[in-house]
């Protein structure tokens, strides 16, 4: 059996209003589970949920019903966390102190032995490319120097379960690839990913999971390939085949002029005339085209997902 | 109490690196300074008015050191400081308790700097040794921050950012005139703290001696008050969805 590092089961959470019976649903019902090992993208458009569920996960905020498990603990167990790592939504720390007594302070707090702590936070310091300004007040730093502070701390005590809330923001193009590096990394060295973001092209690239919430309602989740999948195919006209193109052309739903002169034309999955034409075509000139599946694009089956869902 | 001991070293590098703090330490040693001039307007009792200024500014910064706490917590979970911190193995209450201690040693750091400097101030002007009253009421004014921050450790768990600084002064001004409010008994007895207990100034005046028994037994009341205020911010603390 597939073990999970989180576990969310019926979880809803109401923020009750003073002088008010009604309060907010933020959360409703939600139950998702993530596998050991898997880099997990969190997805859904503000006020889907996505930061309440984190710090329910986190014990920031309490669950009005269900439950939620974290490493087989439950979530507001305190020993845990010395096996996770966080990243909040907007990281701020204290102005005055520096990068590396900040860092010290969080090795303290995860009980890293005092003999290995100072080289456990120059190694997250390189890491986060850091180290130039570990003698900086964080007062001093911007948002993306903090986001970068942020993410060595939570990978300071080499944790089991990075839990991230929006880590590409604030962050330069050359920081969120650098950054996307580090969740890859991690990865290898067996840590489990579970992040939320509003950069689809970015989860696209590293997540093999996801989930999408709306409203606080759950609208789907699973494998990253499985949901992108056989959504049609794609054919590879190779350049001078000028006769399988005009042939094809006229069904095809999308075409693409290839940097060769060949052409890549897509058509959908769900015509089955069509597609023993293209099968059929293919035995006649094998030379001429090459068929592929198509994939569906994480940012339109998020959209098509998000405005079909009735919540 | 390695996490309590972390969480109070950051709050208290927080404060003391502010340069403002020295700027009120000067300024409070410049007033203390400065009533060896009111020789006339105090009919000669100047070196009695030094005394009572040097106690006066004592209690006033740490009033100050516990306003900036109730100040801080709530600015700490607004930010999201607080979020960082208690995602790590850290029980909620000890980081009470750590904000707490942080809080008392700060006060402590600052009335023992503005203490020496007063009685470096008297020795200099009246050429007279430190007297032991007046080193224990100074003495004193530092204990009094055992349940003053514990007070404002609750008032910021309670309240909103804005209201708690005021509510903790005005309750800190009424704990410090528990004569007054002799006539109410509910708050006298023991609701509201008897800061009363920690304030000696017409000793040291005076120079009349406090018993040590006394000092003993009024910090043994200010741990026991703290212990209190400090439980019932828990009991909040605890159920409080951090944002």
């Amino acid at each position: 059996m597939e073990e999970n590092v989180i576990v969310i089961e019926g979880l809803s959470k109401n923020y009750k209003r003073w002088f008010s019976s009604k309060g907010t649903k933020a959360l409703d019902n939600l139950t998702i589970s993530v596998p050991r090992g898997s880099v997990f993208g969190f997805l859904g458009p503000n006020g889907a949920g996505k930061t309440t569920t984190i710090k329910i996960l986190m014990d920031l905020i309490k669950p009005t019903t269900g439950s939620a498990f974290v490493l087989g603990k439950p979530s507001y167990d305190v020993d845990v966390k010395k096996r996770i790592g966080f990243l909040p939504d907007s990281p701020a720390f204290s102005r005055q102190l520096t990068a590396r007594e900040f860092l010290n302070i969080c090795a303290k707090l995860l009980r890293i032995p005092s003999e290995q702590r100072n080289e456990t936070v120059e190694e997250a310091l390189h890491t986060v490319k850091m180290a130039e300004h570990a003698r900086e007040k964080l007062g001093s730093f911007s948002r993306g120097m903090l986001q970068r502070i942020g993410v060595a701390q939570a990978i300071l005590n080499k944790p089991e379960l990075l839990i991230l809330d929006e880590p590409l923001l604030g962050l330069d193009p050359y920081g969120r690839q650098e950054f996307k590096q580090i969740i890859i990394d991690q990865q290898k060295k067996g840590t489990s990913v579970f992040f939320s973001s509003h950069i689809l092209s970015d989860v696209e690239e590293i997540c093999d999971r996801i989930a999408i919430l709306k409203k606080g309602h759950l609208l789907c989740t699973g494998e990253l390939d499985k949901l992108l999948a056989a959504s049609g195919i794609n054919v590879v006209i190779t350049p001078g085949e000028d006769k399988v193109f005009k042939e094809l052309m006229t069904d095809a739903e999308g075409s693409v002029k290839n940097p060769d002169g060949g052409w890549t034309l897509s058509f959908p999955h769900n015509n089955p005339e069509l597609l023993k034409k293209i099968e059929d075509m293919k035995k006649e000139s094998p030379d001429a085209l090459a068929i592929s599946a198509s994939r569906e694009k994480l940012e339109d089956f998020f959209f098509r997902t998000v405005e079909n869902a009735n919540v | 109490m390695n996490e309590i001991i972390t969480i109070a070293s950051g709050t208290w590098k927080n404060v003391l690196r502010m340069k403002v703090v020295y700027f009120l330490i000067l300024c409070a040693l410049v007033l203390v300074a400065s009533a060896i001039n009111y020789d006339v307007l105090s009919m000669g009792l100047q070196k009695e008015l030094m005394i009572d200024v040097s106690l006066v500014l004592n209690s006033i910064a740490a009033m100050l050191v516990v306003i900036s706490l109730t100040f801080e917590i709530p600015k700490e979970l607004r930010e999201g400081v607080a979020s960082t911190l208690l995602s790590k193995p850290l029980g909620r209450f000890q980081y009470l308790i750590g904000k707490m201690f942080g809080c008392i040693v700060t006060g402590a750091v600052i009335c023992a700097l503005i203490a020496v400097g007063s009685f470096f101030i008297f020795n200099m002007s009246f050429g007279e040794r430190i007297g032991v009253t007046m080193f224990q009421t100074h003495l004193l004014v530092i204990l009094a921050l055992i349940p003053m921050s514990a007070l404002g450790v609750l008032f910021a768990v309670l309240l909103p950012e804005v209201i708690a600084p005021i509510i903790t002064v005005v309750v800190v001004w009424f704990a410090f005139s528990t004569k007054f409010l002799a006539g109410i008994p509910v708050l006298y007895g023991g609701i509201l703290p008897d800061l009363d207990l920690f304030n000696f100034r017409a000793n040291a005046v005076y120079q009349v001696q406090i018993p040590w028994m006394y000092v003993l037994l009024v910090t043994l009341w200010g741990i026991c008050y703290a212990a209190f205020a400090l439980s019932l911010a828990s009991i909040v603390f605890e159920r409080k969805d951090i944002k």
